[in-house]
């Protein structure tokens, strides 16, 4: 007999959700490929298709094959022709007028259109929690729930609507499109922000604070330690990617060790420091991008803009805070 | 020295790429062209190799060096292990479908029946509780799954509610509940040792030889977390200002159908 938490650990997989996601985009791209209203249907379709693939096989597939399908993607892109279908071929069925029209339908779920969506989030946190008490890793906890909490989602909200596979389908696919080929700019950052690492990107910008800043300067540290750290991350677009660069080339070696700071303290205040950065920059396209696309906001820099003045008032609390907490406590 | 002077320049050669970004972002070009390029150019400065070894590619000249790793590869390494952050599009068709069947509209009519809900209030609370939720270790994208289907159409119906809105200040309204989510999310999450923040800290400190308690890393940031409360008190509350402001005074409760998110306009 093998216990539940070794089934979970063995069944409930990333690859899984990752499978089930593929399947999707597969279906996205068929169905896109094969609607005739739409003007862009080939290249659309192949884009999904494609990134479909990538979703199935990227964990088996060679590096490099991996490497040259996003490429392709990339490619497909720059031609402009993935897209939607435009406002003349668009889905006839996925118009807002009839979107109002069939909440008078017979089929009317009222406020128990709810439970689809509070669902997803329901079984994220659910999955999290298991996980965690059989001791696995909360996070993929977290991913798997995601998966399978949207699966469930999908189930219900087409039984309550008595909607088709075929429009389920068709309404997440037109979610997808209006987003469109922004979608895969979280993934081709995170493959910069891998090269840039390989490249050793953030040598040149420690060896400089080393370069400009007088030594025995505790507040012109402090404030080049939160400055690098911001810059760096507003470049890298991920204070993660960021932190071990600035960490080692500056915090330790220049703040912590020459000032004897606590070094919990430095390193927790110079992470954050680095997601003011985070708030401010369009190389964090996943959280500054793709919800400016998702909520059909005109700028796509519209929510950079709106975060602007609190991660500057914010970064320089942390400048300030750090300075005063060595100084006087 | 002259090795010491070209090691320089071969350092600032390599931040091209980030030029090329910077460039690219300004000129507004196709934000994925400009970031594959910018890999290609940083990778091919800082003289790796289009390929590995283990490609096929090894056969062709130049395109593969013994011992390093190819750009294409690296690429398609980091694709392949970032698929996480595309997982969204799974909740796709159902949020889809329950739009369609007045999932928004029905948002926006809950809100309603609380009288005092403003915008402003709702995305102080949807912060705090976003800051709860990091606190409780869960890691979630809240976006798509709160922020587009709920807390979006909510803020707008309770700003729509006393007046319609211009889309300007429809826009300003949308942008400012993507950056609740946003606050919420970063600064909450490290108030848990086991979420990736605290975990990432705690291992690049280790590695450089210190040793550093995971309780104290959440401790010493319990003060950058107030701070992030109050300026999101601060920003939310000035946004209730500006939408009181000078506008068509009549309320429109029955515009709120066409308070949707909307997806294909």
């Amino acid at each position: 007999m093998i216990g539940a938490d070794q089934l979970m650990a063995r069944f409930l997989t990333l690859d899984l959700v990752y499978a089930i996601t593929g399947l999707l985009l597969l279906a996205f791209g068929l169905t896109t490929a094969g609607d005739r209203h739409h003007q862009r249907r080939y290249v659309s379709g192949i884009f999904w298709i494609i990134l479909g693939v990538i979703f199935l096989g990227g964990s088996l597939l060679p590096h490099w094959t991996t490497g040259l399908l996003a490429l392709v993607l990339v490619v497909l892109d720059g031609s402009g022709r993935v897209g939607q279908g435009g406002p003349a071929g668009g889905d006839s069925a996925s118009k807002p007028s009839e979107a109002a029209a069939s909440s008078i339908s017979p089929h009317d779920p009222g406020n128990r259109i709810f439970w689809p969506v509070i669902l997803i989030p329901a079984a994220t946190f659910l999955l999290a929690l298991l996980f965690r008490q059989a001791g696995l890793d909360a996070n993929r906890g977290a991913l798997v729930g995601l998966g399978l909490g949207s699966l469930l989602a999908m189930a219900i909200a087409k039984h309550l609507t008595r909607a088709t596979l075929a429009l389920l389908i068709r309404e997440g696919r037109r979610l997808n499109e209006a987003m469109g080929p922004v979608n895969i700019l979280p993934q081709l950052l995170a493959s910069l922000g891998a090269i840039l690492a390989a490249a050793n990107i953030g040598q040149p910008i420690a060896a400089a604070i080393r370069h400009l800043v007088p030594g025995d300067n505790l507040f012109l540290m402090v404030l080049a330690n939160c400055l690098g750290m911001a810059l760096l991350t507003i470049l890298l677009g991920n204070s993660f990617a960021a932190f071990p660069v600035i960490a080692s080339g500056v915090m330790l070696p220049l703040l912590v060790i020459p000032f004897g700071v606590d070094p919990a303290l430095a390193a927790i205040i110079t992470l954050t420091a680095g997601s003011s950065g985070t708030l401010m920059t369009p190389m964090a396209a996943n959280f500054n991008i793709v919800p400016a696309a998702l909520l059909n906001l005109d700028d796509r820099y519209g929510v950079i803009r709106y975060q602007l003045s609190y991660a500057l008032a914010l970064w320089a609390f942390h400048v300030i805070w750090l300075w005063a907490v060595i100084r006087f406590f | 020295m002259i090795t010491e002077e070209l090691f320089k320049l071969a350092a600032i050669g390599k931040l091209a790429g980030i030029a090329l970004i910077v460039v690219g972002l300004i000129l507004r070009w196709r934000t994925t062209v400009v970031v594959a390029s910018a890999s290609l150019l940083t990778g091919l400065l800082a003289g790796m190799p289009l390929f590995s070894e283990e490609s096929p590619f090894r056969v062709i000249p130049g395109m593969t060096r013994a011992g390093r790793i190819g750009i294409v590869d690296l690429l398609g390494k980091a694709f392949a292990d970032n698929r996480l952050m595309t997982l969204f599009i799974l909740t796709l068709p159902a949020i889809g479908l329950a739009e369609r069947y007045g999932l928004q509209e029905r948002s926006a009519a809950l809100i309603l029946r609380i009288r005092v809900a403003t915008a402003g209030r709702l995305l102080v609370v949807y912060q705090f509780f976003r800051i709860l939720q990091g606190a409780l270790g869960i890691r979630l994208n809240g976006h798509p799954s709160f922020v587009r289907p709920l807390i979006c159409p909510m803020s707008l119906g309770a700003a729509e509610s006393t007046g319609q809105l211009t889309p300007a200040r429809r826009e300003r309204i949308k942008a400012a509940n993507a950056a609740a989510e946003n606050y919420g999310n970063f600064y909450g999450q490290n108030l848990s040792p086991v979420q990736a923040g605290v975990l990432l800290v705690f291992g690049v400190m280790q590695g450089l030889g210190v040793k550093v308690g995971m309780w104290d890393l959440v401790r010493q940031t319990l003060p950058v977390v107030v701070a992030s409360i109050i300026l999101g008190l601060f920003q939310f509350y000035r946004l209730d200002r500006e939408l009181a402001g000078p506008r068509d005074n009549q309320p429109h409760r029955d515009l709120i159908h066409k308070n949707q998110i909307g997806g294909n306009q």
